[in-house]
């Protein structure tokens, strides 16, 4: 491994005297799916938000296959993002949604044509095709939102809490669906959720961040078995203890 | 080609645009005000405040805009509460009525109120009664209808976004209509009272139409500074008079800005309750303004219409005639034009500049956008009059591209409206999410695309109220093209005003009708496409009808069973229904989009078909659990009914099982007997929700009900001590209100009979009937009624001594037809007396305190 596809340097943010990240360094490598699970408040998206670029970090370095983008414009990364509300075009129907970034760098038509059908199919939306946002389902709007993204091949994705607005039975569905396309595209993918079984569902490893600091950041199976510390433990172990007590509970209940 | 566009992608990104639109404000808005100030000499100033006349203009001015605005602000507060609070139908109707005057110049309305109540006016020449018209009474009669409809819409907009939770609240506490009025909504409208009155004022202190046609020998300052302008040609005076027209337009913008109204922007549901008697005294009211407010219409309608005014009142069409024949040498159809480029032109250049003033404050960060929105926000404080002055002075040198031309009619008119088209700008970019710039920019899409692709399009309903802002203003004003017009390009407002000079009194009638007429199709033009534009957005949005019950009950049918191979026979005896009439159910919903068949037959619903269940998904359960549960003693003496255990389960676990096997989470439930005991669930059951019903032991279940009106809609109101042994009477989906009762032949508890299978007959005890259990779903409409009903019963009088199923089904059973759901009574257990509860779980016969109690029980 001599180059990772992103390393991020000392990381720190601060908002006037308000701290909100510190010191934080990691890397990334190809293909790796890349959690960063925490409660609310803890940082993990002001970390995606650095990384794409919508915001500048107060110090530290970010580097996506060993070349600084730390300077870049969030257009220059080609990193892409996916948000919790989907902000899918509300005017334009799916197609358009997915072809419009790539309509925009004025593309010939059958070349587009040919990106955004490869990559509805992956995502399954073809009979969708020509539906507006506001008539497809959570689920539906999260993988257009997903869509729009893959289809400009980009070298990493990063997901905002993506599946925390859907019920929760789509949200299984919609994320064994995500690990395929990550499968499939060998793609990389950032993804942020405070929700234990979400993260430990998806990844390959997970990064666990607490009061802005990085607490572990491991494979699931060392975070629930080598817990680095006493939040670790609180936050992973006994949540997923109880977890599975009231699943048995349920069973023998009835 | 491509770079170009670059280029100006990267031009929008940078900060420059901003700087020009702060440009723009400070010479088109600022710098007219500051010229205005440098061009007072100290001889004008001496000379104006030496001038008695001016003292006197000063004094009469503030002084009938006082009373006006009082009179004004009582008024439009009357009519906005009633009309606000009543549950009346086609309230936009009444609205449109109500703001009608801000159709015509105000000119039209004084020249209405004179040509009816002045020397030889309609009533003097009919009726021979004199009545002083004008002058005082007059100005202030004048000034009342033309600031009304701004002043009226202020009130009724910030009532719309008011909170009803506190008046349902006041009237579940028995408080009377009158006293919420002062306690509630008086406080709540105080800064819009505030605000409406200061607008009024500045509004009418700085109108100068109503003076001119009804002022009489009282001298008022705009017509001061008028006629300093206009016929002495003394600019340096006008100005100074200007200056004091600020001072009530600076207070009112300054009192806006930092008492600006920040609660809720959302529209609030109407009340649960409003009697007849309010609606028809709310009709009454607004009929007597809008008569009112029409007067001066019916006027110059009528005098359009009049031969010669006032020594000949026969009937004729003469002046309509007369008008497109000759009219100041020009024809009126030349005025006409005039009017509808400028108004056209400032509705166009308008829109555009103040919703790019909108984008450059609120799309994008930094201190910069603050500024914009301050500045965009302060130019409604210029009175027009100012204004004009202001542009007469500064642009006098650019005689011929600018002063003098249309162009500087347009951008006056502009800078003078462009305030409130700013702030609607401003409010609907502000709701578009705030993530598509960002989006767009990850997706390497510029700004300025997603500005042009995404923005604007999202906007049209907005654009087009600006549009209609500008027009509408534009055709009526008078104020500060009245110093920039030339002979040849005068719009017909204007026009009044100069057959005010000739007094040719039927001529300026038919101008104002004209005027009226024009703003009136302009208006219904824009509606219309409005509307069609929300139409169509709406029919976007909900492609999914309602369904009938046939097609509601496979389509649950097929939710709950899943893809498969159904036989028609198959589900004909699933659903009891004929075959014939499973066949057609089929076609239509392959046809409706909601089921679909594979190669294989396989029967499956689709998205479409999920979505229209949807609507039909109960949202949430109520669970009454607040009560004593005195049969069940002594085990209720430690424990809660519903917390007793039953063969190792609590009797109210089986309930929220059920609920929340078939996906309905949000469980409320009403607790009051040692409710600190029901905390436990919580482990178990974390999202489940808590309300106190502390008055459980004084009121019937109908209190604990009540607690939560808000929540009742389209959900389950249960009771807590029913032990569910077939957890499927609980379903996912339900069609309509219905209550549960199983088929007896006889039972001394609570039944009631089916008629036509709805429920009625609810009494206790009885025979051949239907076993009452506490499990009721209500749909949407019945839940706003019922929400309705439970709180005019609970406010009557022993009201809190029902349960509260008397409610629906007993006191208001007209309102509502609950439908019988059938099960079987082995389906529910439900255990009253200890006997009952050993019988079910012997566990209980060595119950601490059990003989002990008993003994004491059969002593009593």
């Amino acid at each position: 491994m001599d180059n990772p596809i992103l390393k991020i340097e000392n990381l720190s943010k601060r908002y006037g005297k308000n701290l909100v990240l510190e010191d934080i360094s990691f890397e990334v490598e190809k293909g790796e799916f890349l959690s960063l699970l925490g409660p609310s408040g803890c940082g993990k998206t002001t970390i995606l938000r650095l990384i794409i670029g919508i915001e500048k970090a107060s110090s530290g370095r970010i580097y996506k296959f060993g070349e600084d983008i730390s300077d870049l414009s969030p257009m220059k990364r080609n990193i892409g993002i996916v948000f919790q509300n989907y902000s899918l075009f509300p005017n334009m129907n799916v197609y358009q949604n997915i072809a419009y970034a790539l309509k925009s760098r004025k593309l010939p038509n059958e070349e587009i044509d040919e990106k955004v059908r490869e990559i509805i199919d992956i995502v399954e939306l073809n009979e969708h095709v020509n539906k507006k946002p506001v008539n497809l389902s959570g689920g539906q709007q999260q993988r257009v939102a997903i869509a729009r993204t893959l289809v400009l091949n980009p070298d990493i994705i990063l997901f905002d809490e993506p599946m925390s607005a859907l019920d929760a039975d789509i949200k299984v569905v919609l994320r064994n669906q995500l690990k395929e396309i990550q499968k499939k595209l060998n793609m990389t993918m950032i993804y942020v959720t405070h929700d234990q079984e979400e993260a430990f569902a998806l990844s390959d490893r997970v990064m666990v961040l607490n009061d802005c600091r990085i607490m572990q950041l491991d494979t699931p199976y060392n975070l629930y078995h080598k817990p680095a510390n006493e939040f670790v433990k609180k936050f992973i172990v006994n949540h997923l203890d109880m977890k599975v007590k009231s699943i048995e509970d349920c069973i023998n209940g009835q | 080609m491509a770079n170009n566009k670059f280029r100006f992608a990267g031009f929008i990104r940078h900060e420059y645009l901003r700087f020009i639109a702060i440009a723009c404000i400070i010479l088109f808005a600022i710098m007219p005000l500051i010229y205005l100030v440098f061009n007072t000499s100290g001889n004008d100033l001496s000379y104006v405040f030496s001038d008695d006349n001016f003292k006197l203009s000063l004094g009469n001015s503030a002084l009938y805009s006082l009373a006006s605005s009082i009179v004004t602000t009582i008024l439009a507060i009357t009519a906005a509460y009633f009309l606000n609070t009543s549950s009346i139908k086609h309230k936009n109707v009444f609205v449109t009525v109500l703001t009608l005057g801000m159709l015509v110049p105000t000119l039209s309305i004084g020249l209405g109120i004179r040509t009816l109540f002045g020397r030889n006016g309609f009533i003097d020449s009919l009726f021979g009664v004199e009545i002083e018209g004008i002058g005082f009474l007059g100005l202030i009669f004048g000034s009342v209808i033309s600031a009304f409809p701004m002043t009226f819409l202020i009130i009724y907009d910030a009532l719309k976004y008011e909170n009803k939770g506190p008046y349902d609240t006041a009237e579940i506490m028995g408080i009377s209509r009158a006293s919420t009025f002062i306690k509630l909504t008086l406080p709540y409208l105080k800064v819009a009272i505030i605000s409406a009155f200061f607008a009024s004022f500045t509004w009418i202190f700085s109108d100068y139409g109503i003076p001119m046609e009804l002022a009489g020998k009282v001298q008022t300052l705009p017509m001061y500074l008028y006629n300093q302008v206009l016929s002495s040609y003394q600019y340096g005076r006008g100005a100074i008079a200007g200056l004091f027209l600020l001072i009530p337009a600076v207070v009112s913008f300054l009192f806006d800005l930092f008492f600006h109204d920040t609660s809720s922007t959302e529209k609030q549901k109407k009340l649960l309750s409003v009697s007849k008697l309010f609606n028809i005294i709310t009709i009454f009211i607004v009929v007597l303004v809008s008569l009112f407010l029409f007067i001066p219409q019916f006027s110059f309608i009528s005098l359009t219409f009049i031969k010669s005014y006032p020594n000949d009142m026969s009937f004729s069409f003469d002046n309509i005639t007369n008008m497109f024949s000759n009219t100041y040498g020009l024809g009126i159809g030349q005025y006409v034009v005039n009017s509808l480029v400028i108004a056209l032109l400032t509705g166009l250049l308008g829109t555009v500049f103040a919703y790019f003033l909108g984008y450059m404050s609120v799309r994008k960060t930094g201190k910069l956008g603050k500024f914009i929105n301050l500045m965009s926000i302060s130019t409604i404080a210029i009175p027009g009059l100012v204004l004009g002055i202001g542009y007469m002075l500064l642009f006098k040198n650019t005689t011929g591209f600018f002063y003098g031309t249309v162009i500087i009619l347009v951008f006056v008119n502009m800078f003078h409206f462009l305030g409130s088209p700013y702030i609607m700008a401003k409010n609907c970019l502000t709701k578009i999410n705030k993530d598509y710039e960002i989006i767009g920019e990850t997706l390497g899409i510029s700004k300025f695309k997603v500005l042009l692709n995404v923005l604007i399009p999202n906007s049209v309903t907005t654009l087009i109220e600006m549009f209609s802002y500008f027009f509408l203003n534009s055709m009526i004003t008078i104020s500060a093209v009245a110093f920039l017009c030339t002979y040849s390009n005068q719009p017909l407002a204007i026009l009044i005003n100069s057959y005010e000079k000739t007094s040719n009194y039927e001529m300026q009638g038919a101008i104002s009708v004209l005027i009226l007429l024009i703003n009136v199709i302009a208006r219904v033009i824009l509606n219309v496409t409005s509307n069609a534009v929300k139409k169509k957005q709406k029919k976007e949005a909900d492609s999914i009808m309602e369904l009938s019950l046939y097609q509601f009950e496979l389509l649950t049918f097929l939710e709950k069973n899943g893809k498969n191979r159904y036989s028609q026979r198959h589900l004909s005896d699933t659903l009891t229904l004929s075959l014939g009439t499973v066949n057609k159910l089929l076609n239509q919903v392959f046809d409706l989009g909601y089921a679909e068949l594979d190669d294989n037959n396989n029967l499956s619903l689709t998205d479409k078909g999920l979505k229209a269940l949807e609507q039909y998904r109960v949202r949430k359960a109520i669970i009454l659990a607040a009560g004593f549960g005195q049969r069940l003693a002594p085990v209720s003496l430690n424990t809660p009914k519903p917390l007793v255990i039953v063969n190792g389960v609590r009797i109210i676990e089986t309930l929220i099982k059920a609920l929340l096997a078939k996906g309905i989470e949000s469980i409320y439930i009403v607790r009051g007997y040692k409710k600190e005991q029901f905390d436990e669930l919580l482990e178990k059951y974390p999202t489940i929700k808590f309300i106190d019903n502390d008055e459980f032991n004084v009121t019937n279940n109908i209190s604990s009900l009540v607690k939560c009106v808000d929540l009742i809609d389209r959900c389950y109101i249960c009771e807590a001590d029913l032990v569910i042994k077939n957890p499927d009477i609980i379903r996912k989906y339900e069609y309509k209100t219905n209550y549960l009762g199983a088929r007896v032949n006889e039972t001394d508890d609570w039944c009631f009979k089916r008629v036509g299978g709805y429920l009625s007959n609810y009494e206790r005890g009885g025979e051949d009937c239907y076993q009452a259990y506490g499990i009721s779903y209500w749909d949407q409409e019945d839940s706003e009624k019922l929400k309705a009903d439970l709180i005019k019963v609970y406010n009557s009088r022993a009201g809190k001594e029902n349960l509260w199923e008397f409610v629906p089904l007993k006191i208001c059973r007209k309102n509502y037809h609950v439908e019988v759901r059938t099960i079987h009574k082995s389906d529910i257990a439900e255990i009253d007396t200890f006997e009952e509860l050993i019988s079910v779980d012997p566990s209980y016969e060595s119950y601490p305190g059990h003989e002990e109690f008993e003994t004491k029980f059969s002593k009593n």
